[in-house]
């Protein structure tokens, strides 16, 4: 009521009663409180800011890239210096789509300008066809240039990962092959499929190119020398197991991505079953010594020349080897009966034993997938007289190299592989053979390569005091052998402190004529292959490889 | 002690702030230097391939018939010897010691 009256008289009177009064409130704020929120602001704005910073930061399109997760992508391989053996790199094809060709005459007359090589009636013929149709596949930079400032709507680059390999037929079968769907069929490229797709990295491998150029090329000279159906060479580091190289021959050239249907394509080296013969005599005298029945100085006295066992009977090699001789006499001069009688000293359980522990009569684990394995069979009397000598089993070149490194390195245990390992990834040596066999047995070897006596004279190659074992052996066939050979020469060097294991296979070589041998244990020559044995052929072969591949494993520093 | 305490936390965040700051600012001129140092590397195993395949095995033994023919000899490696410093002096031995081992 008192408002209303109040107005009532202003009314009256035209008075403006305005004046500014301070308001009064019941309301209370502190001023911490004021700042309290001001701090809240603060520090919201602060924490935006730092939001705001973070979302600013710049985003590498390179992080995005390193993961390989691209279509096609599988990661480079190269050798132990670092040499590519395989590149992935983007290449562009052209395809073409006549039906949005501004004018088809000129687009002709660009592309023979600009590719003049092509068959442009058949170009022609698909262009008026109007389906779109691949031009041209892995065109260069330059090229590409060309045609799209050609301008015309219906060239259709596309760019695809294409997987080259600068070395060629070299590393083939190491290498292996992928399918069309970027997948790995052979070789490190189907076991290391996954990995490979996966890897930012280059997968370093344990060879080396040179080296195996090398080996490969005297292998290809005598594959036409001595006509052998297939080659196979390993070199292998006796103390780690690090395969420098690994070559089967034939080969096939991987950039031509052809599927390989013929079985002489195998790789001879780790698919390769084969009866290498008296290469097995060291294993033999080797656990002889192991289980303390023999010494090299043991002698075997009135050594018959031909012993019966069931229907087969076993025949010395050479007739003039005398009756009596030692363990060491034995080796040297590869004595058949000699080493079924050691045998027949060891007894099944314990020679069976030591070849398991060598690893040469199980399927081995590799780091390829195509890997051989051994036929089984069963212990006999015969049987055992036949393994003694290196008949009646069968084992896998990479097998043999394993069983030598062993052998030769004071006992231990070695995993052969391709792939290259961080030293701090070596196991620890284990020994799985007594201490002092090694110095037993590679005087003999050597003895083998440099006395008269032996059998691998060819293989004496000046300075790299090569020692060794040869193995020839007729090939299986239905119902017994046939005329066909397979000549083995397992040789480790050098032999007073050995490094390298080399392995060389000749499967079904023949004699040559007119192939001069140039004597290495006394002076002149001989013309023409005089047996069709190992120490004419494989030891040869092996010979000329040190020789040439020798002087870069003696003066290129490797590691381990 | 209150005040103390906001201000104390206040302070942190503040450094926080400032430290994440620059720490962002040498993020990007890693991630700068990153995406310079990317396409020199492709370009660097785009070199190296080449190199690879100019100076393969395959290519050298071409090269040496194709312009040395007569040039390079293979030497023995009886023959080659290793120089070795000895206080002073001169050691030349064979890098190979021939080892009577027969």
């Amino acid at each position: 009521m008192t408002i209303n009256n109040k107005k009532n008289i202003i009314l009256e009177e035209y008075e403006n009663e305005f004046s500014y009064k301070k308001s009064k409130t019941n309301l209370d704020i502190q001023f911490n409180r004021i700042a309290f929120i001001f701090f809240i602001f603060l520090m919201i704005s602060i924490i935006y800011s730092i939001q705001l910073l973070h979302l600013g930061s710049l985003k590498s399109d390179g992080e995005v890239k390193s993961i390989p997760s691209i279509k096609d992508y599988r990661a480079d391989i190269v050798d132990r210096n670092g040499n590519y053996l395989v590149k992935t790199v983007s290449s562009i094809d052209i395809g073409i789509s006549p039906l949005e060709a501004i004018d088809k005459e000129k687009l002709l007359i660009n592309l023979k300008w600009i590719f003049p090589k092509k068959n442009y009636v058949e170009v022609e013929k698909k262009l008026n066809k109007n389906n779109f149709f691949k031009f041209e596949k892995t065109i260069s930079l330059i090229n590409y240039q060309k045609i799209m400032s050609l301008g015309d709507k219906s060239i259709r680059p596309e760019e695809k990962l294409t997987r080259i390999y600068p070395q060629k037929n070299l590393f083939s079968h190491i290498i292996g092959q992928i399918d069309n769907e970027n997948n790995g069929i052979s070789g490190l490229e189907k076991s290391f499929d996954e990995e490979l797709k996966q890897r930012n990295k280059p997968l370093q491998l344990t060879v080396d190119t040179d080296i195996q150029f090398l080996i490969r090329e005297e292998l290809v000279r005598f594959q036409s020398i001595f006509r052998s159906k297939g080659s196979a060479a390993i070199l292998m580091n006796v103390n780690n197991g690090e395969i420098i190289s690994m070559v089967s021959y034939p080969d096939f050239d991987l950039n031509k991505r052809e599927k390989v249907v013929d079985l002489n394509f195998i790789n001879r080296a780790t698919k390769g079953v084969y009866e290498l013969g008296s290469v097995f005599k060291t294993f033999t005298v080797a656990a002889g010594l192991e289980e303390g029945l023999i010494d090299t100085d043991t002698e075997f006295l009135n050594l018959e020349k031909r012993l019966q066992c069931g229907k087969n009977s076993i025949n010395e090699y050479d007739n003039k080897i005398p009756s009596n001789l030692t363990v060491e006499q034995i080796l040297i001069r590869s004595g058949n009966v000699g080493s079924v009688r050691i045998g027949q000293r060891l007894k099944t359980i314990k020679l069976k034993t030591f070849l398991e522990k060598i690893g040469v009569l199980k399927k081995i684990k590799f780091d390829i997938e195509e890997v051989g394995e051994p036929i089984l069979f069963k212990w006999g009397k015969c049987k055992l007289a036949t393994v003694s000598y290196g008949h009646g089993i069968t084992t896998t070149p990479l097998q043999l190299a394993k069983a030598y490194a062993i052998i030769s390195n004071g006992g231990f245990d070695v995993e052969p592989s391709l792939i290259k390992k961080d030293l701090e990834n070596y196991q620890q040596k284990k020994r799985i053979i007594k201490a002092g066999i090694s110095e037993k047995i590679n005087p003999i070897l050597r003895k083998i390569v440099a006395t008269k006596e032996g059998t691998a004279g060819l293989a004496n190659i000046e300075g790299y005091e090569v020692g060794g074992k040869t193995g020839t052996a007729n090939k299986t066939s239905i119902g017994g052998y046939s005329n066909a050979k397979v000549n083995t020469f397992a040789g480790v060097f050098p032999i007073s402190n050995p490094k390298y294991v080399l392995i060389v296979l000749l499967d079904e070589p023949k004699t040559s004529s007119d192939y001069v041998y140039e004597y290495k244990n006394k002076k002149g020559s001989y013309t023409g292959t005089p047996f069709n044995t190992a120490g004419w052929t494989s030891v040869e072969v092996a010979g000329k490889i040190i020789e040439k591949i020798g002087p870069i494993l003696a003066t290129k520093h490797m590691e381990n | 002690m209150k005040q103390l305490a906001l201000a104390a936390i206040f302070v942190l965040i503040l450094i926080t702030s400032l430290v994440k700051n620059s720490t962002k600012e040498i993020e990007d001129q890693i991630l700068a230097i990153n995406e310079s140092i990317r396409p020199l590397k492709s370009e660097l195993e785009d070199v190296l391939l080449e190199f690879n395949y100019l100076s393969s095995p395959e290519k050298l033994v071409q090269y040496q018939t194709q312009y040395f023919e007569k040039d390079l000899i293979k030497i023995e490696i009886m023959k080659i010897k290793e120089i070795i410093e000895n206080d002073e002096n001169l050691e030349i031995n064979n890098f190979i010691i021939k080892n009577d081992n027969k």
